[in-house]
């Protein structure tokens, strides 16, 4: 008897088995090979889903980029991609395995000659690995290349089995752009077989963000405008730029960051529950925040751009001594901006987001800032340390849940203090969590699109970034404003304290 | 105790009361803030529960020492000893096992009961001030419960789930019609050792689907359970043909092998992936009820 393709809809045997999150036998085809992304983090991310056996039994990935490599070269250096950023022990057979799915095709994409012989080298393929012409492209490049790849894949279809093209981030440049290119795409893809990636939406306690609000009946009765006095969202990096420099002038803080991640996890924090957990159910709630935002006016969002600091006790160069960055560069490398959500739920309840780089610690955080208790019966020294009540969802690191609370301190007296109740993943679930990219690269394998953005999402994130980049063009900012190694410049404190608030150090 | 645990906090009585062991744990707990930022944490998903007759005293130790890290909840070992005088001995240990890149640490607490003498006859008096409120108790049974005797019974309506391995037990597939399925959600080892044969056999699916006979090579107790899932979920008769060997090594269906699968899972991982599990297993029930038949 010949092992045949699992069918879920109709095999009784694997209910309970958990065996349908193995996607159909398929080729995966990565464009930019040779880049960082691939290194750091879709190979480790290929080889942790071959240790748990989640990838097909036919499989290939097929690595192109215009590195002339050859295929054993390129096994090679994945192999110590694998082993330095792996989170799993190395285990040679798994290794082995995947090596023997992977090739190599140097190909420069600008000839289109290279395209055609990508099809030849697909199609064979197909033939020796069993991939039934299935195909997940996944464009590891930057910007510029995304739309000459695509119009010659496009151009070049598979007409046997299913194509999926999977995008990295950024999406454009700017709105316009994002909707030319959506538009090259929609010329040769369906949007179901877009997958835009905001790696963001594949961490767990993003994703637990969702468990925590719909899975617990006593969070969503508190969850809107009558209890909560405020949110805020903390992305901050203590790393510069390393070595993106051409990137990150063009892109800055509010393109590399709030643009995708920031505004995706103001989403998920506002959203209403989604009637189920399809991809566009839960979607179509999360363009519907993103609709509902004021676009943030100039005295609403803040600007910065690090000077010369200490990080972690290392003298760390300002942001215009970096290696590639102009003297006079006004690139900003922080975002803070107050926005609202004008709809019944959260009108008049500010969230005040900021990201940055070279920050005082890296951290994402959500903070959910319930209003205070409207009349503690207890004398004013006694609640003098006490802070109103915070739900602090730690994204990254130390991944969990805290609920600060007002607790008597033990004595003769009545004095309270703020305590924190934690959940902490490593401690609930002694398991590594997977990494973001792992969850995503299977799920578009499997076409689920739940975890990827939709261009209208996308088209939404742009309108309200264009609108704060048009206000900036007004004026030339004084920068750098911060040093590196701090939460962010003075006027970033005053856009929050202008309200009588503060940001929260957790 | 466990190779990972980053310190380890220890208190011992004999003829003790169930109050003592809940001072001591409180003692304990405090006594391990010394050396960190604040008492470890208890971060609490269940309380494990075993009853262990002496006979299986030493894999239990060793199943739980694997256990720990995965798992750090409150563990409550249950050791019979239903000949000695009367009487509650007790061993607590509170271990502490790193939290990835923090100071601080997480908790698990281990309390191992000698129950002598007709202590052991009123079990859940002595284990129902012991559990953490409001999450799961998982009751693991070494060896055949004696479903219908007291102890058993009680220990049954006080756990959530009921953690067994057949493999265990000298009278399957017949003993499969007495899981207590309709009080607890139950859970078999053995059943969990058949899980990487059975993802063999559905990739066979739908050349399978016509089985008429299975020959297995392995314990009575995973031959019965995989003839019986077989039998549940493809609703048709499947006569079952068993060669006893101690694992199981070798399934022919109608004369062909299966695949050998490659996965070989510790016992800690067996038991471990039995406490990931919350809620009823309907093919296990359906397959233990087919087995029964056999």
């Amino acid at each position: 008897m010949t092992e045949t393709q699992t069918q879920p809809q109709e095999n009784p045997l694997l209910e309970g088995l958990g065996m349908r999150r193995t996607p159909e036998s398929c080729a995966l085809v990565i464009f930019g090979a040779s880049g960082d992304l691939t290194r750091r983090k879709i190979f480790p991310a290929l080889y942790a889903l071959a240790y748990r056996r989640l990838l097909p039994e036919r499989f290939a990935v097929v690595g192109t980029a215009r590195s002339e490599w050859s295929d054993h070269e390129f096994r090679d250096r994945m192999e110590h991609a694998v082993r330095e950023f792996g989170r799993d022990d190395f285990k040679q057979e798994v290794w082995d395995w995947l090596a023997d799915a992977t090739q190599y095709h140097p190909m420069d994409f600008a000839d289109e000659s290279k395209a055609d012989e990508l099809v030849s080298v697909l199609n064979r393929v197909d033939e020796e690995r069993g991939t039934r012409g299935n195909r997940v492209y996944y464009l590891a490049v930057p910007p510029p290349a995304m739309p000459t790849i695509a119009k010659r894949l496009g151009k070049r279809r598979s007409t046997k089995g299913w194509t999926r093209i999977i995008v990295e981030k950024p999406f454009g440049h700017d709105l316009a752009s994002a909707r030319q290119l959506t538009k090259l795409l929609s010329r040769y893809f369906a949007e179901e077989e877009v997958f835009r990636i905001d790696h963001y939406l594949g961490k767990e306690t993003v994703q637990n963000m969702l468990a925590l609000r719909f899975a617990n009946g006593i969070f969503e009765p508190i969850w809107n405008r009558q209890f909560v006095d405020h949110i805020q969202i903390t992305v901050a990096e203590t790393i510069g730029i390393e070595s993106r420099a051409e990137f990150y002038e063009k892109a800055g803080a509010i393109r590399d960051i709030f643009q995708n991640h920031m505004l995706q996890l103001v989403a998920l924090t506002a959203m209403e529950p989604p009637i189920d957990f399809t991809a566009d159910s839960v979607r179509n709630e999360k363009v519907k925040v993103l609709k509902a935002m004021y676009t943030p006016g100039p005295k609403h969002v803040v600007r910065g751009q690090y000077g010369p600091g200490f990080v972690e006790g290392k003298e760390a160069p300002g942001y215009r001594d970096e290696e590639g960055v102009g003297p006079s560069s006004t690139t900003e490398t922080y975002v803070a901006a107050k926005l609202f959500v004008d709809n019944w739920r959260w009108a008049d309840t500010p969230i005040y987001v900021r990201t940055g780089k070279r920050l005082a610690r890296r951290e994402t955080t959500i903070a959910i800032q319930f209003k205070r208790a409207p009349h503690p019966p207890f004398e004013d020294s006694a609640i003098k340390e006490l802070q109103p009540n915070s739900l602090l969802v730690h994204v990254q690191p130390d991944e969990g849940v805290s609920l600060a609370i007002g607790a008597k301190v033990p004595g003769q007296g009545m004095g309270i203090r703020t305590v924190h109740m934690d959940f902490m993943y490593g401690g609930a679930f002694r398991m590594e969590l997977p990494d973001a990219y792992e969850r995503l690269i299977l799920d578009a394998m499997l076409g689920d699109q739940t975890l990827f953005t939709r261009s209208d999402e996308v088209e939404e994130q742009w309108a309200i970034v264009d609108a704060i980049v048009a206000a900036w063009a007004r004026d030339r900012p004084a920068f750098p404003n911060y040093a590196a190694g701090t939460w962010g410049p003075v006027s970033a404190d005053e856009l929050i304290q202008r309200d009588g608030r503060e940001w929260l150090t957790h | 105790l466990t190779a990972t645990h980053v310190h380890a906090e220890q208190w011992s009585g004999e003829d003790v009361g169930v109050g003592d062991v809940v001072m001591a744990l409180c003692r304990l707990r405090e006594a391990s803030a010394h050396e960190t930022e604040g008492p470890d944490m208890r971060t609490s998903v269940m309380t494990h529960l075993a009853w262990v007759p002496p006979e299986w005293e030493e894999a239990a130790v060793e199943t739980l020492a694997g256990l720990g890290e995965r798992h750090p909840s409150r563990g409550i070992l249950l050791f019979p000893q239903p000949e000695a005088d009367d009487g509650i001995d007790a061993n607590i240990s509170v271990l502490a096992f790193p939290l990835r890149e923090q100071r601080r640490h997480i908790a698990a607490e281990v309390i191992e009961l000698r129950l002598r003498g007709r202590t052991c006859e009123a079990p859940a008096s002595i284990v129902n001030p012991l559990l953490v409120p409001a999450i799961p108790v998982f009751l693991r049974w070494r060896g055949r419960p004696g479903f219908g005797e007291q102890h058993a019974e009680q220990l049954v309506e006080v756990c959530d789930r009921l953690i067994v391995d057949s493999r265990e037990w000298p009278d399957v597939p017949q003993a499969y019609a007495q899981l207590p399925f309709d009080r607890a959600a139950c859970s078999d080892i053995a059943w969990r050792r058949t899980e990487p044969w059975r993802r063999s056999l559905a990739r066979l699916w739908p050349g399978i689907a016509e089985l008429e006979k299975l020959r297995v090579q392995g314990p009575i107790a995973e031959a019965s359970l995989l003839a019986g899932w077989l039998r549940s979920r493809l609703d048709r008769e499947v006569v079952l043909e068993h060669d006893e060997a101690e694992e199981l090594t070798a399934v022919d269906v109608d004369g062909d092998a299966c695949p050998v699968p490659k996965e070989r899972p510790t016992s800690s991982d067996l038991l471990s992936g039995e406490l990931d599990e919350f809620s009823r297993d309907r093919v296990y029930e359906a397959a233990a009820r087919a087995a029964a038949t056999f």
